[in-house]
């Protein structure tokens, strides 16, 4: 690996921080050129993960494709499947009735807190925090039971269906999510007293990895870390889907652009995702779980492309229908992919330890990289 | 033979005392990490072996002794085998000097709850210390791979630069007693009535800090970090050998500890030692409970390198060594500046 | 909302007030006996009712017959394509099940086949301790899918 002639004269030495390590998140490979401890340029290599799901999609019906992408952005499956369903039922041109669309709102915001949580676990112990791993993880619990018990796996969960959700909620479902809507906040009070204002966690998050907002558009950027950087973009507010319109919610903005700043903005996240929770609990109208359409879904031919807020970015779908009952191309915009570009920007000039925290900053999931 | 009683069959005894006990406490620290760290991450810990996880230990030992041998191909094997004996044996004769109690007397002999007095006791321990740091060295050498050799270099590093800033934050100690020997500081603290934490408070802070920073635990650890490139300097090791350099960094921990409560907590003495105590409250007196008084606070400060590292994030090399030389040292250098005038103008007047 | 970016004082940061407040919070977690633990294997854990688990297929409780009207809306609606279903046209010409064929080593649960399933027939039970020692034994027949996969026994 070593590009010098002796051990110690390495005025550039090439490392590679091989797929297989315990902080880069799944399975990818960052070859770094360093300068003693600086870090000039880093490159990331990919596709140790790739499973061929987009050549899945032109070979399964539009139905039968839910439950593969699932497995994409594993961790926030839900978005996967909400994104998904509505593009498909904006092509085929109808609308899930009131009570499905306010599930769906519900199911997606408390997997938006899930997928923060596990992020915080896990960039909370890449950087030495231990406990705050296991914190997180037991609240992560709580909402994963939720999920068992609506509809029946708790990580790749294919809860909703094109035109609607299939699963009628359970008995109970909105005692649970209230108890655990009304205790979270503290939670989160608790992870900011770990970290938030400890001059440890200060001294190795702040001006580190930034980026500029003017850098972060133009690599196109999105989600939380775009916020980081200032940019105030959310598709919620921006472009509303589902019924997002309805709830009263505020986007967090950073102002610098650093590691801190998208923790922040995070944290403020999973406290704004419980508040739509709790507006939402309460008002589940009556009514049917599916919209009136034919089985066999056989879109018109044509092509269409909507993205939603996952909570790792912009998870954009490109649907080509060539009027059969499977796509001709089912393309996936994954926002980890878009995200990870801003790797090299980030970590020029800081220390190899710095490129730990960077990359968990992105919050990146190899599984939607890679597909 | 009172001369062989005296001085060879005593002082055995005492030496099988005190490594027996140490390594009993080592033992139980390995499973007192991992329940601490349970209790505070809301779990419960080894629970199986044995009733809630007892005999844990014992299986970690069978087990680390039952594995592979693995030797690196190129490696040298004399220094690969000697370099973790190296780590751990200083920690272990550091309690040499340490006081466990005042004496007592046993069948008309006066015996004396320590191993022995050396009137260089503070200089013995510290120049021990640094002998441990030699042995990380040439674990990172013998391994002869780029990544250990690395980590061990900055481990050395690190606690080289602690050293300092450690012997510094001591020295305010030794001004006020007046004496290097550990067992005239623990006597000098009984005749002032207060220990030396209330004369020294930042003293103890640097001390303890540099303690932490000395045995590689959080937040001073990235040398040793799994989430790092450089994967540190026991990454050849395995089996029984890894198991040397793991006893190695506790056995340093207690020493610390036990260092920290000698010169700053009054080491065996108990709290208000010149109070006088009614009734039957005065066996706290008793000679035989000094030890007692003793492995109560070593339990208390182990128990605070635990909190610590389950608590805080790790800081990074840089930061690390920034601290060390750029904090901690003016900041004993001042005390000790203090501390000398203070003694110069109120004491030495009087 | 912009986000509120921390600064420690300078008597924050001489009394080390921020790291003592950490050490506060998880000193005070340290109750062994509020927590719960589950001890699997020892005991069995709780899995809700919906669990999409190993499959089955139900019998009539009363004739004991097959309640499986082969009509293959399962193997149609499988996007792993694990079912196979085998039928034949009884005398009064009625479809009968023969065979039927279900891969779990191919399957991911995801519950197509048991939304698809017109009769209360095919299932997703809440078994998950399916290991097994081949791939082969992985192609469940009609028989082993009628017993349900066999549950371990608790001690609890």
């Amino acid at each position: 690996m070593a590009q010098a002639e002796t051990l110690f004269d390495a005025s550039e030495l090439t490392v590679s921080m091989g797929p297989q390590h315990p902080s880069t998140h799944g399975v990818l490979q960052v070859k770094l050129k360093l300068d003693g401890e600086r870090v000039l340029d880093a490159e990331c290599v990919i596709g140790y993960l790739h499973r061929g799901v987009e050549k899945l999609g032109e070979v399964q019906t539009y139905g039968q494709f839910v439950p593969t992408l699932d497995r994409m952005d594993y961790i926030a499956a839900v978005s996967n499947c909400l994104g998904y369903c509505e593009t498909i039922e904006k092509l085929l041109g109808v609308t899930a009735p009131p009570r499905a669309q306010y599930i769906r709102l519900i199911m997606t915001e408390l997997n938006r807190i899930t997928s923060h949580l596990l992020w915080l676990g896990t960039h909370a112990i890449d950087l030495g925090a231990i406990t705050t791993f296991l914190y997180c993880f037991r609240e992560r619990e709580e909402i994963l039971k939720i999920f068992e018990n609506y509809c029946g796996a708790r990580l790749t969960t294919h809860m909703f269906r094109i035109g609607g959700t299939q699963y009628e909620l359970y008995e109970g479902f909105q005692d649970q999510v209230r108890t655990f809507i009304q205790d979270f906040p503290k939670k989160v009070d608790e992870y900011e007293t770990l970290l938030t204002e400890n001059r440890i966690w200060l001294d190795r998050t702040k001006n580190v990895g930034i980026i500029s907002a003017k850098d972060a558009i133009d690599l196109g950027l999105t989600g939380p870390s775009l916020r980081g950087s200032g940019v105030q973009w959310d598709l919620r507010k921006a472009k509303p889907y589902c019924v997002y319109s309805e709830f009263d919610f505020d986007i967090p903005v950073g102002e610098v652009g650093d590691t801190y700043d998208r923790y922040l903005v995070r944290m403020e996240e999973m406290r704004q995702s419980a508040r739509i929770v709790s507006q939402a609990i309460d008002k589940i109208p009556d009514g049917p779980l599916m919209a009136k359409m034919s089985k066999i879904i056989k879109p018109p031919v044509g092509d269409i492309y909507h993205s939603i807020e996952s909570p790792k970015g912009e998870l954009g779908y490109y649907i080509v229908s060539d009027g059969s009952t499977m796509a001709y191309r089912a393309r996936v915009r994954p926002p980890s992919f878009v995200n990870l570009q801003s790797l090299k920007k980030m970590v020029a000039g800081h220390m190899v330890a710095d490129v730990v925290a960077v990359i968990g900053t992105l919050d990146i999931v190899l599984g939607e990289i890679d597909r | 033979m009172d001369f062989v009683i005296d001085n060879i069959i005593i002082p055995l005894i005492k030496i099988g005392i005190v490594f027996g006990v140490l390594s009993g406490v080592v033992a139980l620290m390995t499973l007192a990490e991992r329940k601490v760290a349970a209790f505070i991450q809301v779990r419960l810990g080894p629970m199986r072996v044995g009733p809630h996880g007892i005999l844990q230990p014992l299986a970690d030992g069978v087990k680390l002794m039952l594995k592979e041998d693995i030797l690196p191909a190129k490696a040298d094997r004399w220094i690969f085998t000697l370099a973790p004996i190296i780590a751990l044996v200083p920690a272990f004769i550091v309690f040499a000097v340490i006081p466990f109690g005042s004496t007592f007397n046993l069948f008309g002999k006066t015996i004396a709850l320590r191993i022995t007095d050396l009137n260089i006791g503070l200089l013995y321990v510290l120049s021990i210390s640094s002998i441990g740091i030699l042995g990380i060295i040439l674990g990172g050498w013998a391994s002869n791979s780029k990544y250990p050799l690395m980590g061990a270099l900055r481990s050395a590093a690190q606690m080289v630069s602690y050293e300092v800033a450690l012997g510094f934050s001591i020295m305010g100690v030794l001004m006020i007693s007046g004496s290097l020997s550990l067992v005239e500081i623990v006597n000098k603290q009984k005749e002032f009535g207060w220990w030396f934490v209330f004369l020294q408070p930042l003293g103890f802070i640097l001390f303890f800090v540099c303690g932490i920073a000395e045995t590689n635990r959080a937040p001073f650890d990235l040398p040793e970090a799994e989430s790092e490139l450089v994967a540190g300097f026991h990454t050849e090791y395995s089996g029984f050998r890894f198991s040397l350099y793991f006893l190695a960094e506790y056995a340093n921990m207690i020493a610390v500890s036990a260092m920290a409560v000698t010169l700053f907590f009054g080491g065996w003495l108990r709290p208000f030692p010149n109070v006088a105590l009614p009734g039957f409250l005065g066996l706290l007196d008793a000679p035989l409970m000094g030890p007692v008084w003793f492995a109560i606070k070593v339990a208390i400060f182990l128990y605070c390198y635990l909190w610590f590292r389950w608590t805080w994030p790790r800081y990074r090399y840089d930061q690390l060594m920034k601290i060390g030389w750029q904090w901690l040292l003016p900041l004993a250098i001042a005390n000790l500046v203090a501390t000398a005038a203070i003694v110069l103008l109120f004491v030495r007047k009087g | 909302m912009k986000v509120k970016r921390r600064d420690l004082s300078l008597i924050k940061r001489l009394f080390l007030v921020d790291l003592i407040r950490g050490l506060k919070l998880t000193f005070g977690y340290q109750r062994p006996s509020a927590n719960y633990t589950e001890q699997y294997p020892k005991e069995r854990p709780k899995i809700a009712e919906r669990f999409r688990g190993a499959p089955r297929l139900n019998n009539d409780p009363v004739t004991g017959e097959t309640l499986c009207i082969a009509c293959n809306l399962c193997a149609l609606a499988c996007p792993e394509h694990c079912i196979e279903v085998g039928w034949e046209r009884d005398p009064a010409g009625k479809k009968v099940l023969t065979t039927y064929t279900f891969d779990v080593s191919r399957c991911m649960f995801c519950g197509l086949c048991e939304d698809a399933c017109p009769t209360p027939c095919l299932e997703l039970t809440q078994e998950f301790e399916m290991s097994l020692y081949g791939r082969r034994d992985m192609k469940l027949d009609r028989k082993t899918l009628e017993e349900g996969v066999q549950p371990v026994i608790y001690l609890k």
